[in-house]
């Protein structure tokens, strides 16, 4: 037997395309496009339900252009990674690292926090990421990152699966 | 992300969006929603065929909607999906901008 016959005798024969555990993007907001692909082979593999998948998105969406804007304060050039990990069988945890200056997310203000002069103020364009992050993710852990090259951020991202 | 307008009665201008409204999709529709803004004065923001809404998105629908609010028109949303309005209660916009289920009273709503 050839090495070719002996390769295609022990690939399955179907749904070949495994989902990547980690997800590298570029800091720069158009590399978010990758995103959503990525999430949806992990929804397919691990049978992520629609309503989990959609908090998925919402939360990495924001942690990631948090990072682009804040972290690296929209300067191209620099990369955040994602690992994907299903923790127990039933907990989903995402971690996104970069290697930014020190930016908590889980201190930043909050919209809500800025008291409301007129009632129109409730329809403040921004500061929204945050409150959603808190709505949407099972657990939120932020931890400074001392490497030895210049350090970095690490914010784990928890779902647990329903029942 | 699509994004369509119709005009009813009453002077009411339905704009219907269709998508995904993630950094890209609110990136498409941020431009011709600010320009439905700027002469609409009764804004009926049609979300039941938006699929995901996160905080860019948002951000394009609470700007253009302030804008006809701050000029005293009227603004709501109609027919969003659950998770999509439950991203618009936890934000806790749905006190400015109402939240309607039934076309009629989301019209009714705007007079």
């Amino acid at each position: 037997m050839n090495a070719t016959a002996c390769l295609a005798e022990t690939m399955p024969a179907e749904n070949t395309v495994k989902p990547v555990p980690r997800l590298t993007l570029k800091s720069q907001l158009d590399d978010m496009a990758a995103l959503w692909p990525w999430v949806e082979s992990l929804a397919a593999e691990y049978a992520i339900p629609a309503d989990t998948v959609f908090a998925v998105h919402l939360c990495l969406e924001e942690a990631v252009s948090n990072v682009i804007r804040h972290g690296y304060g929209g300067q191209p050039g620099n990369t955040i990674t994602i690992d994907f990990s299903l923790s127990g069988g039933h907990e989903l945890l995402f971690t996104v690292e970069d290697q930014a200056p020190a930016f908590d997310p889980l201190t930043a203000p909050l919209v809500e926090d800025e008291p409301a002069t007129s009632p129109l103020d409730y329809l403040r364009p921004g500061g929204r990421g945050i409150l959603l992050m808190r709505n949407f993710a099972g657990s939120l852990k932020y931890e400074r990152l001392e490497n030895g090259n210049g350090g970095g951020n690490r914010l784990t991202i928890g779902f647990v699966l329903p029942g | 992300m699509q994004l369509s307008t119709q005009d009813m009665d009453g002077g009411v201008t339905r704009v219907e969006l269709d998508g995904r409204m993630d950094i890209a999709g609110a990136a498409a529709v941020d431009m011709k929603m600010n320009l439905i803004a700027g002469s609409a004065k009764k804004l009926l923001i049609d979300l039941q065929k938006v699929t995901f809404l996160g905080s860019m998105g948002l951000r394009s629908i609470v700007i253009p909607a302030r804008a006809v609010l701050s000029k005293g028109g009227k603004v709501v949303i109609f027919a969003p999906t659950e998770m999509v309005a439950s991203v618009l209660k936890a934000s806790n916009i749905d006190s400015l901008l109402p939240i309607h289920h039934d076309l009629a009273a989301a019209m009714a709503a705007l007079q």
